[in-house]
């Protein structure tokens, strides 16, 4: 019977041990944003006037199209990262839009309604140089590609390689640009810096070189940066130092010297040490170019210029305007005048970047007036979608693609829970007070719950459309189980959000400016909300990657302002930083900083927290890794704020190098000290807050001699606790290290597949101190166990769940590349596995060892809402021991509650309320009619 | 008979002769698939076709793409379904097609460096085994993902055919039923059931269960420092169903 028992629990806890979604619970708590990142190329479907769709480029290989009417994607298409999948052109012609990816190495060609791909080829190498689409008599039939030694031509439609040509002197010509105007040929202009121009022409049916010329142009180092081509076919260059504008046509044969116009000509005057900019119209043979081009000649004075019968005519000058708001007005191209009503202010966000590019779509109206809409991009990514009358439809923040780290901060309480909460922490002063206090608080509770019922029933009477729920910062706080919270994120660019996890409503942002784009972040919470009335105060550390040197933000994670404590100067570049839980004052834990000459700088640096760091010195270690040099070393703090080298662990470069290091995240509580096993023993596990894990890749990266090595180092002696090897394997290495456990994914490139390792590190059946652990005593090594284990999909990232008290178990996050996040129970992931069932396994509900791990569908806990491209998982605990709160980030955005032990702590929300009530008053009133009924009887018997 | 073995072999040698033609065909796509870089290394072209039965493929083609290790190598579908993965160099990748709502078995596929290619099962296990799969791969839809778990419902009929609840009712109804079917103060029929206990419980010299274990526990010897272990050899030899019996005892 009991065996029975056991293999019932066993295949009970493999059912439901896994949290898992149910249907009714989409959308609920979990949410899911979905970015592109920066734009590079844009284009508004101009085929059709009704046509909503905005066909982006951008630089995180993403190719989208957006809803321009509401800001939301059609479709998206990711490609592979780095720079095999960088878009480098995008061209557009009918519902067809052509994409040269990859440094030109492939041409692929989409159908925008849809989404799907219409063809693709592959080009010769070559690093790409420019695109363009080439057109017979008006039809665009072919797309020519120009590569630094070759040209092909490519059907449209089709996607075959009409012609391919190899271009003459490549070796020392620079060519640069493609144009093709109406007669059948197609221009390839190339540059001898310093000294000539060639212009190339190409027969569009063969391949043909019909001509090719050479003219002096002894001033011109670039192509792209100082020539554009206007009008039709005519070259226009412009030179710094003669300041003066060249002109040449493209098709006459025989002239062969550029035309100098001066710019003193038309009163004009490039700023000094400016270099003047040519802008013109894409070259498109559907569209012939505009004569008029504009040219920049300081950094904010633009002139319009217009190119007629070889003479240049000034239409408009546009000097620069100092202003808060910017504002935007259509001018006609023909004439230089501004139309009218078309003015667009655009307001910048005092906590935003500055605008920086502009892609406007201008239409005729039904009253045959112009009308326009445009998209701005600002420096902090934030693209802003604005319609005449200057109203805003839709803002994306792109600078979310990329977040770097984040953090999870409570929210406040209000005045009244913190009224509550602090009539706890006082001390006792009378009974009777104590009373009255207590009353007098039950009785504000009284009164906000009244009031919340008179919100719900004034609110239920107005129809559902006109009740908003708009959140803002001033609205929000705890609730009851404190599972809504502030996600404070930090991007790529700079830009710091706040976000509310509960809806994903953006409560607060500021960019940063000059940040460098290297930049290495790392958020610190130094004092939470819990410390009323003291604001909570997050610092984040900004370390420019190659010197090192770095600053410190300090602000409210709540409201997002900038604190005004005055913040330490690094002179030095910082190494390591730790923040100690000694605390300030003020409440603030104290955050030290290590700089390149081992000396320590402390912030808060009050004369308390100096007192206590004296006082506490001689117990603060820490450690710092140099992987170029294979060391890590271990440091104490002295005094004086000077520090003592202690320890140092060489692993010699030459055979492997180290990838990463990791301690114990600082808020994980463990419950269970040990383990029960099937004879009633415990096995006792070492927990070692100080063992930092540390992950090597061999050097050799020959397939036969690669391997993955970890070591286990406490961080205090430094003394080496466990060390293994695997062998033929090979990174990416994604680990986990918390409790006593370390979980590692590696590629195995005998077998070809990613496999998973366990260590679990126990002190044995005894305990050794268990009322504290010191690194510095503890004479017995742990015993380890390994298991290994092949999952059977790659891998993106690894994370482990995190609760507020450590009692329910623990889950695995693995993000994969499909973009489904897995909850796999760590129970999968025990190096106590047995191989052969025994009585004392199933006693203990240990799973019988299977190499091959299970992946099921319903431990995909973000089901079809996929995050692509998951860089990272947070996990936070939440009030409820049962609930963790999950960040997937990547380049999409999504947040989740996962419950690993199912919900124990609360009443699930399929709770049947009806039944229970049901059964409750069907009982009461059963016992209610025999009660009556046996009165009766007994009254009978009574009688009788 | 003699005609007829020629045209036998005739058509064997027909046959052997189109399967020429047909590898022959084969290493002619693999040409065309393939491209040399100017580092000597080979880059083939991977495709195949996915379908989704019963499914337009404007309707998932968008948010459908074609992995090759994770994203090491990443392809796009056309809208007939069709795919192609440009630019592989040579080894081994397992090919999946990633959609959120559509499930597909992964493919592995194994380029040599001279730019052969072959499709077989995947198996992590037994790694080197291989089952070929046609190529250019023919990759099947086989079902919707089944992200959700059903809710537990709560019906009647699952309450009345719980094992517990089946535990109590039955030995209710006999009880409750029994002296109604038969009337047990009839002679006649005591009888019978006396006459069909003894047919039971046929082998009158076999020990009876309950006899021996109080047997066991009464005996006044074997109380104090024995365990019960050594309680049942001192016993004699019981026999096999004693043992059985007292093991449930024990439980």
């Amino acid at each position: 019977m009991a065996w029975l028992v056991v293999r019932l629990a066993i295949s009970v806890s493999l059912l439901y041990a896994a949290s898992a979604v149910f249907e009714d619970q989409v959308g609920k708590f979990d949410w899911r944003q979905q970015f592109i990142g920066k734009v590079r190329f844009a284009l508004f479907d101009t085929h059709s006037q009704a046509s909503k769709k905005l066909l982006v480029a951008t630089d995180k290989n993403v190719f989208a199209s957006l809803n321009s009417r509401t800001g939301d994607l059609f479709w998206r298409h990711v490609d592979k990262t780095g720079p095999e999948g960088h878009i480098d052109a995008l061209l557009m012609y009918g519902q067809d839009a052509v994409v040269v990816v990859g440094n030109g190495r492939l041409l692929r060609s989409w159908e925008t309604t849809v989404g799907g791909l219409k063809w693709e080829t592959v080009l010769d190498t070559g690093s790409f140089q420019a695109a363009a689409l080439v057109g017979v008599q008006d039809l665009v039939k072919y797309v020519a590609v120009l590569k630094k030694s070759a040209i092909s031509l490519h059907d449209l439609s089709s996607g075959s390689q009409i012609w391919g040509e190899n271009l003459p002197d490549s070796d020392s010509v620079q060519y640069q640009t493609i144009y093709s105007g109406e007669n059948g040929l197609v221009f390839v202009l190339g540059i001898v810096p310093n000294s000539h121009i060639v212009i190339v022409e190409y027969k569009i049916e063969d391949g043909e070189i019909m001509n090719k010329k050479s003219v002096e142009a002894a001033w011109m180092s670039s192509l792209e940066s100082s020539c554009a081509v206007v009008s039709s076919g005519i070259l226009l260059c412009v030179d710094q130092i003669t300041q003066s504008l060249y002109t040449l046509p493209l098709q006459s044969a025989e002239q062969t010297e550029m035309r100098q116009i001066h710019l003193q000509m038309l009163d004009l005057e490039v700023a000094s040490g400016f270099r003047p900019v040519l802008t013109s119209t894409q070259p498109n043979p559907a569209q012939p170019p505009l004569s008029e081009f504009f040219l920049q000649l300081s950094p904010d004075h633009h002139i319009l210029l217009q190119f007629k019968d070889g003479l240049i005519a000034l239409l408009r000058d546009f000097s620069p305007v100092r202003t808060n708001a910017c504002s935007i007005n259509l001018f006609s191209a023909d004439t230089g005048r501004k139309h009218l009503d078309t003015t667009i202010i655009y307001h910048m966000d005092p906590n935003g970047g500055k605008p920086n590019r502009l892609y406007v779509h201008a239409f005729l109206k039904k009253d045959d007036s112009v009308g326009y809409r445009v998209m701005v991009q600002t420096e902090d990514l934030t693209l802003t979608f604005l319609q005449q009358p200057g109203r805003v439809v839709w803002m994306r923040e792109e600078a979310l693609a990329d977040v770097v780290t984040m953090e999870m901060v409570d929210l406040p309480f209000t005045g009244t829970q913190a009224e509550l909460e602090g009539e706890f922490g006082k001390k006792a002063d009378g009974l009777l007070p104590m009373v009255l206090k207590r009353l007098s608080s039950q009785f504000i509770l009284l009164q906000a719950w009244l009031a919340h019922l008179w919100k719900l029933f004034y609110d239920a009477r107005k129809p559902r459309s006109s009740v908003k729920h708009e959140v803002t910062i001033d609205i929000l706080s705890r609730d009851e189980f404190n599972l809504q919270k502030m996600m404070l994120m930090v991007t790529a660019s700079g830009k710091l959000f706040g976000i509310d996890s509960k809806s994903g409503t953006i409560l607060w942002k500021q960019y940063l400016e000059n940040i460098q784009p290297n930049s290495v972040f790392k958020l610190i919470v130094q004092r939470t909300t819990a410390h009323f009335p003291h604001p909570p105060q997050c610092t984040l550390l900004i370390k420019n990657k190659d010197t090192g040197l770095g600053s410190l933000y300090v602000f409210n994670p709540i409201f997002g302002k900038k604190s005004q404590i005055s913040v330490p100067t690094l002179p030095r570049p910082v190494l390591q930083t730790l923040l100690l839980p000694v605390i300030d004052q003020d409440y603030a834990k104290v955050l030290l900083l290590i700089d390149d000459q081992y000396k320590v700088t402390a912030f808060p640096s009050t004369k308390n927290v100096l007192q206590q760091l004296q006082d506490t010195a001689s117990s603060i270690f820490f450690y710092l890794v140099d992987s170029s040099q294979g060391k890590l070393s271990g440091f104490r703090l002295r005094k004086d704020l000077s520090t003592e080298l202690i320890w140092e662990v060489v692993i010699p470069t030459e055979v492997q190098k180290i990838v990463a290091v990791k301690g114990k995240r600082a808020n994980e509580h463990v419950h269970s000290q040990g383990r029960v096993m099937g004879d009633r023993s415990v096995l006792y596990k070492y927990l070692n807050p100080n063992l930092l894990a540390v992950i090597t890749e061999s050097t050799d990266t020959h397939q036969e001699r690669s391997f993955v090595g970890i070591f286990l180092i406490d961080g205090v002696t430094g003394r080496i606790v466990h060390e293994a090897v695997q062998r033929k394997a090979r990174g990416p290495v994604h680990f986990v290290h918390s409790e006593n456990w370390v979980v590692y994914v590696y590629w195995n490139s005998k077998f070809r597949r990613n496999e998973f390792s366990v260590l679990e590190l126990f002190e044995g059946a005894e305990l050794y101190n268990s009322t504290v652990f010191s690194s510095l005593d503890r004479p017995h090594a742990p015993q380890v166990l390994q298991q290994s284990y092949i999952f059977p999909a790659p891998i993106n990232t690894l994370e482990a769940t995190l609760t507020e008290k450590g009692i329910t178990s623990r889950h695995l996050l693995v993000g994969l590349p499909s973009g489904n996040i897995l909850s796999l129970p760590k129970m999968f992931l025990d190096p106590r596995r047995p191989e052969l069932v025994s009585e004392q396994s199933r006693e203990e509900n240990l799973i019988p060892y299977a190499p091959e791990m299970p992946i099921r569908e319903e431990w995909f806990i973000n089901y079809n809402q996929t995050v692509s491209r998951v860089r990272g998982i947070y996990t936070a605990p939440s009030g409820l021991e049962s609930t963790c709160l999950v960040v997937a980030y990547g380049l999409d955005i999504y947040q989740t509650r996962v419950f690993p032990s199912k919900q124990f702590d609360v009443l699930k929300d399929d709770y049947d309320y009806i039944l229970i009530s049901s059964v409750l008053f069907g009982l009461f009133f059963a016992t209610m009619i025999s009660k009556r009924l046996a009165e009766v009887k007994l009254l009978n018997r009574a009688w009788r | 008979m003699c005609r007829l073995c020629v045209a036998a072999l005739l058509l064997l040698a027909a046959a052997s002769c189109s399967l020429d033609v047909k590898l022959h065909d084969d290493e002619d796509e693999d040409e065309d698939a393939m491209f040399q870089t100017p580092g000597g290394d080979v880059r083939v072209r991977v495709s195949g076709r996915a379908l989704v039965p019963g499914v337009r493929a404007q309707d998932w083609i968008a948010s459908a793409r074609v992995l090759l290790d994770g994203d090491k190598h990443v392809g796009f579908l056309r809208d007939d379904g069709s795919f192609t993965v440009s630019d592989v160099p040579s080894g081994s990748y397992v090919l999946e097609i990633s959609s959120p709502t559509y499930r597909f078995q992964p493919v592995r596929v194994d380029i040599t460096t001279t730019g052969k290619m072959r499709a077989r099962v995947v198996n992590y296990i037994k790694t080197s085994e291989v089952i070929r799969l046609p190529y250019p791969l023919q990759m099947r839809c086989i079902g919707l993902h089944s992200y959700f778990i059903p809710r537990e419902t709560w019906g009647w009929s699952d309450f009345l055919m719980n094992p517990m609840v089946l535990m109590m009712v039955l030995p209710l109804l006999i009880i409750l039923l029994l002296p109604k079917v038969f009337n047990p103060s009839d002679p006649e029929m005591r009888r019978e059931m006396e006459q069909s206990m003894n047919m039971l419980n046929s082998n009158q010299e076999l020990p009876d269960v309950s006899e021996l274990m109080t047997k066991f526990f009464s005996s006044p010897k074997s109380h104090g420092k024995a365990g019960g272990g050594a309680r049942g050899h001192r016993g004699g030899a019981p026999s096999a169903r004693g043992g059985a019996s007292r093991r449930k005892m024990k439980d």
